[in-house]
């Protein structure tokens, strides 16, 4: 064996790393927003940390750390009071913005009553908050993008589910690359795929038809077969993807908006959640909306289940080893990489313009026709004397 | 140090390519007849005409998917064997 061979013949090590110390930058969406505005405060562990969610008598919501600055009672076992949220402990009252307005036994609030406040985002029917730990405000271009369908009555409401996640939440962010997962795990088989990562967002684009031997809920016959999709699926930041789906089906087409989304509870934990709208079709009932829009959600809630099932169990990798069929990971990571640094130590190499294409639609067999002959025509040419 | 891509430092590195069109430099690199990879810098895509058309209009947050310029460049230089395709069978 020759001394290349056998340095290649080590065994590879896996090189774990460690899970961030930090919580990413940018907009996490919390859920639904109305489960949040039913008068009580609500608890929310997230970024490491309790926060309190509450509705102000005004319908604004609000997000604050969780911990009294008093005595350290939960405001989330508090109540809500006019605008602000009471502690259950001595009923200091903490408006939205984070400040002590009251202390209804005192005279007067003291000076450094105020405490740590995320700013909100009550859009289309969800609730966002923006963490940043170096404790800015969100910049005027990082912004999550209106979802037409989310408020409009020709589309149906949200199907919508959450589970805890032991894992870290790159897990998740890495199926945006993964290709070869979509075929073995999610039972698709995209003709194109293409991945583009650009500033603060990260696209895939995937057009394909369906492998109706696998997909679960094709089996039994009855129901609409897919004879082809047309997804644009876009990360909007570190965690809130949006997906516009078309299903071709042989009844006719269905168009979808996917989220795919999560928030850290901790390095190891995060909850995943995923919600869908379907627009309602002149060849589709009310009710067909709705239960294709159950139907969806049910099968990417068994193709989650099985991610579920892999990252429980996987070891965290900062140095897969990768085949040339296998999608841009370093690439989508060092793109992921800017949410996890001080927004002025943000590389360009992090957030300049990269693309992955795959397009199978041509045949290989073609592509190699068009060389042989265009050499076969250079090749005629050079022997052909110049007039 | 970071992790590479065990492709670019074992296999083949991405190589400069200039738009045909607009003169753009960028990295491409095909693993294939069927994938590529373009890297861009800063400079390349300001330099893009589709790039500017698709993120100056009213529809800028959808971005743009491809530079059919760009696409055509490197599709020219693919039948002109001046890219190469890492798992191009002919070669044995």
């Amino acid at each position: 064996m020759s001394a290349v061979e056998s340095e290649h013949d080590a065994v590879r090590s896996i090189d774990a790393g460690a899970a961030p110390t930090r919580f990413a930058r940018g907009w996490h969406c919390l859920g639904l927003a109305e489960k949040f505005k039913d008068g009580k405060p609500h608890s929310v562990q997230a970024f490491g940390q309790k926060l309190v969610v509450f509705q102000s008598g005004n319908g604004t919501l609000n997000v604050l750390d969780a911990y009294c600055r008093h005595m350290g009672g939960d405001l989330s076992q508090g109540t809500v009071k006019g605008d602000q949220v009471a502690c259950p402990f001595h009923d200091w009252r903490w408006g939205g913005d984070g400040r002590c307005k009251q202390i209804p036994y005192s005279r007067r609030v003291p000076l450094r009553a105020r405490t740590a406040a995320w700013p909100t985002l009550d859009q289309d029917g969800m609730l966002f908050v923006w963490n940043d730990p170096e404790g800015h405000p969100p910049p005027a271009d990082v912004t999550i993008p209106r979802i037409e369908g989310a408020t409009s009555e020709n589309w149906t409401d949200w199907v919508w589910y959450e589970t805890e996640v032991d894992a870290n939440c790159r897990e998740v962010v890495d199926n945006v690359v993964d290709m070869a997962h979509f075929f073995y795990v999610h039972y698709s088989f995209p003709t194109y795929f293409k991945n583009v990562f650009e500033g603060h967002t990260a696209t895939q684009y995937m057009r394909g038809s369906g492998r109706p031997d696998a997909r679960p809920q094709e089996q039994d016959g009855s129901r609409a077969k897919t004879t082809g999709s047309n997804s644009v699926a876009t990360y909007h930041g570190p965690s809130f993807m949006i997906d516009d789906l078309v299903y071709e089906l042989d009844s006719g087409e269905a168009q979808c908006v996917l989220i795919n989304c999560h928030y850290p509870v901790s390095a190891d934990k995060f909850i995943l959640q995923y919600g869908i709208i379907v627009k309602r079709s002149d060849t589709m009932s009310d009710n067909e909306s709705e239960q294709l829009a159950a139907a969806m959600a049910e099968f990417i809630k068994l193709g989650f289940e099985q991610d579920i099932a892999i990252w429980k169990n996987k070891t965290r990798i900062d140095n897969p080893l990768l085949c040339e069929e296998d999608g841009p990971v370093y690439q989508l990571r060092r793109w992921y990489e800017q949410f996890y640094v001080d927004a002025d130590a943000v590389r360009p190499e992090m957030t300049d313009r990269f693309e992955f294409e795959l397009d199978t639609t041509r045949p290989v067999e073609a592509w190699q026709r068009e060389v042989e002959d265009n050499l076969a025509r250079k090749a005629a040419a050079a022997k052909t004397p110049a007039a | 140090m970071a992790p590479e891509d065990n492709r670019l430092t074992d296999g083949a590195p991405m190589r400069p390519v200039s738009c045909g069109q607009c003169g753009s430099r960028v990295l491409v690199r095909k693993s294939s007849w069927q994938q590529t990879s373009v890297q861009w810098n800063s400079e390349a895509l300001r330099g893009c005409r589709e790039h500017i058309a698709a993120t100056s209009g009213p529809a800028a947050p959808a971005g743009l998917e491809t530079c059919h310029a760009l696409v055509a460049t490197i599709r020219a230089a693919t039948l002109n064997v001046t890219i190469e395709v890492l798992d191009d069978d002919r070669a044995g």
